[in-house]
């Protein structure tokens, strides 16, 4: 076919080209546009907030740790009622420490991570559908997939997104406390807990990858909001509601914990901030060994890797 | 010698298999620039094909390369424009977002994006309007927002999936316009359409697709001389229908000839339906007949010269799609 002239458009659209970066960027590219896309939503801020909550009482709750210590040891403390009586305020203190656990250690850390993991996971129950599940629906994948980039990149990218949501709500407001628990404390506190610093990065990196994983899995196969937020639920909550029917009402074998993820998660978690597995609690549960969980998460993650790879390729067959 | 630059986009015998189901079948074909029709029936392949050219999907057998770099590969994937035919997309944002977001997936650093994003809305006419929701965007708004986003990259392949589906006349004949300047400046355009008759407006040259399989490539008249064993109608006003029917029948090409039950101008001409085969040698004969005979034409017009009709004839159907 002959070529036409040129325009003088030509000309000025042509101006335009410049060096362009590689495929990786393009993964970025999805991940901001994913996370804008559910920044446009309210359900994504209340979570947000009630996440804040919970990192704001924490986060004043070892300020307030630290105060009662250095007020109530000077003295006695007399409590009210007709009968006043007199408490040992490192009795005092020793209850609010085991009852609270506000005080830089790892069971602060990990209960914080596990509490905001709940929020994560609604959070994320709502935002799949926003984030991965709409493209598949609404069939925008080609939008992506013409674009100098392959199926790895796309996958890649709404990883990035669930990644930095995960990480924003537990790795990175666990490590604020790591640290404001050093400058209330003493210097020698970053010293003497790397262990637990490097809990927070390891628990923090095995919740976003398991989540990410299950829920590029749940999205990808479900795509609509209220289906994935059943098949959230049943994977978190009914199984810790089978599992403990499992083990405590019927008396089976503790490994039948491992059905929970959400607690093979924790066990990890403690592993990694070096909790000892007989102090776990609750202490009236006995609770599977650390590496029999891990096992299950790797083996969870791991199929979820092969089940988006056979996703990746499955765009090309007809059902 | 110079040596020719690599096609714009080559499909090599290239086959795509669905599971046991057959969605291309053998396909060769070659674009340099200009524009291409893409037709055919619902089933035949089309998306397929497209799907393959930018890149989306891999061939079970043979090579599709965009410039000599496979389709697949992301450095061919930057030299291509993709305009989807589906309309549902991030409903909740707004069209330059939406276009700046597809920029930054090309690969260009923000500034880059938003000079593109500007340049490419400028084009289509949606600058001033791009900051509504898509989700109150009428049909062909959408059209011009992903024709924007194809565009972004300069392409030098650019295919279109239905460009013209729910614009109005005034915009779809300004698309035309636009798809011609691009056309002229030097860009591979490969339009598939239902719309044949606008199809027609925008080239002559045509892909005809049935089956998984290429029918026929070239010109619309290129393709309908192909078809000799497909009789040609041609309306002939002629001041003496009766005589010229008498003449016509002894042609070895024509294998009919019908009048027509109208009075043309004043009653002084008829009208005759001939239909012929190898329409290049009857029109030669014709044209010879008429001097020789002295015959008073007053208007020859080929019925089914059409891609329209063309593809009818490949189908073995009405032409419909």
């Amino acid at each position: 076919m002959s070529r036409l002239p040129s325009s003088p458009q030509l000309l000025r659209y042509r101006s335009l080209n410049v060096a362009r970066r590689g495929p990786w960027h393009g993964s970025v590219a999805i991940a901001r546009s994913s996370l804008r896309l559910l920044a446009g939503r309210k359900m994504f801020w209340a979570l947000y907030a009630f996440s804040l909550l919970i990192f704001l009482l924490y986060f004043f709750g070892q300020y307030l740790q630290v105060f009662l210590e250095q007020r109530v040891s000077e003295s006695l403390v007399r409590t009210g009622g007709v009968v006043g009586r007199t408490i040992r305020p490192d009795f005092l203190v020793k209850m609010l420490r085991d009852a609270l656990h506000m005080d830089g250690s790892a069971d602060t850390f990990g209960d914080f991570m596990w509490t905001e993991g709940y929020i994560v996971m609604v959070l994320l129950a709502f935002a799949g559908s926003a984030i991965i599940g709409n493209d598949f629906r609404f069939n925008s994948l080609p939008f992506y997939l013409s674009k100098p980039i392959g199926r790895r990149h796309y996958l890649a990218g709404k990883a990035l997104a669930i990644a930095v949501l995960v990480n924003a709500m537990t790795t990175i407001p666990g490590l604020c406390l790591f640290i404001e628990y050093g400058f209330i404390d003493t210097w020698d506190y970053y010293v003497n807990s790397v262990r637990l610093l490097l809990g927070i990065l390891a628990y923090g990196a095995a919740l976003t990858i398991t989540l990410t994983l299950l829920l590029l899995v749940t999205a990808t196969w479900l795509r609509r909001t209220v289906p994935l937020i059943m098949v959230w639920t049943a994977a978190f909550v009914m199984s810790r509601l089978v599992q403990r029917w499992l083990v405590d009402g019927l008396g089976l074998s503790p490994r039948w914990r491992l059905l929970d993820i959400w607690n093979d998660m924790y066990l990890f978690g403690q592993w990694c901030f070096g909790t000892n597995h007989l102090l776990l609690r609750p202490s009236n549960q006995i609770q599977p060994e650390y590496h029999e969980a891990t096992a299950v998460m790797i083996v969870v993650c791991l199929l979820c890797v092969l089940y988006l790879n056979r996703r990746v390729r499955a765009v090309e067959v007809v059902k | 010698m110079k040596d020719e630059p690599q096609p714009v986009l080559l499909f090599e015998q290239v086959s795509k298999w669905y599971g046991p189901v057959i969605g291309l079948n053998q396909v060769t074909l070659e674009l340099r620039g200009g524009i291409t029709g893409l037709v055919g029936a619902n089933g035949s392949g089309k998306s397929t094909l497209l799907r393959l050219a930018t890149g989306q999907l891999k061939p079970t057998l043979g090579r599709v390369t965009v410039r000599g770099v496979d389709a697949w590969e992301w450095q061919a994937k930057a030299l291509v424009g993709y305009c989807p035919d589906n309309d549902s997309f991030y409903e909740d944002m707004p069209g330059r977002e939406f276009v700046v977001s597809m920029a930054r997936l090309c690969g260009f650093d923000k500034p880059e994006a938003l000079r593109r994003t500007e340049a490419v809305l400028e084009r289509v006419g949606m600058a001033d309007r791009a900051d509504r929701k898509i989700g109150g965007y009428s049909k062909g708004m959408r059209q011009r927002i992903k024709l924007a986003q194809a565009l972004l990259n300069d392409p030098q392949l650019l295919v279109l999936d239905e460009p013209l589906s729910g614009i109005d006349p005034i915009g779809r004949q300004e698309m035309l316009e636009l798809f011609r300047g691009l056309a002229a400046e030097g860009k591979c355009l490969l339009v598939s359409s239902h719309e044949l008759e606008e199809l027609e407006k925008l080239t002559d040259h045509v892909a005809i697709l049935t089956r998984g399989r290429i029918a026929a490539v070239g010109t619309v008249s290129q393709i309908r001389d192909m078809l000799d064993d497909q009789p040609l109608s041609i309306r002939i006003d002629v001041s003496d229908p009766r005589r010229l029917a008498a003449l016509l029948v002894n042609r070895p090409e024509v294998v009919g000839v019908e009048f027509e039950p109208k009075v043309i101008g004043n009653g002084t001409h008829g009208s005759l339906i001939v239909r012929a085969r190898n329409p290049r040698r009857f029109f030669e004969d014709f044209g010879k007949m008429v001097v020789s005979e002295e015959l008073d034409i007053a208007r020859l017009e080929p019925l089914d010269d059409s891609a329209h009709a063309v593809l009818g004839y490949l189908l073995g159907g009405s032409g419909k799609t």
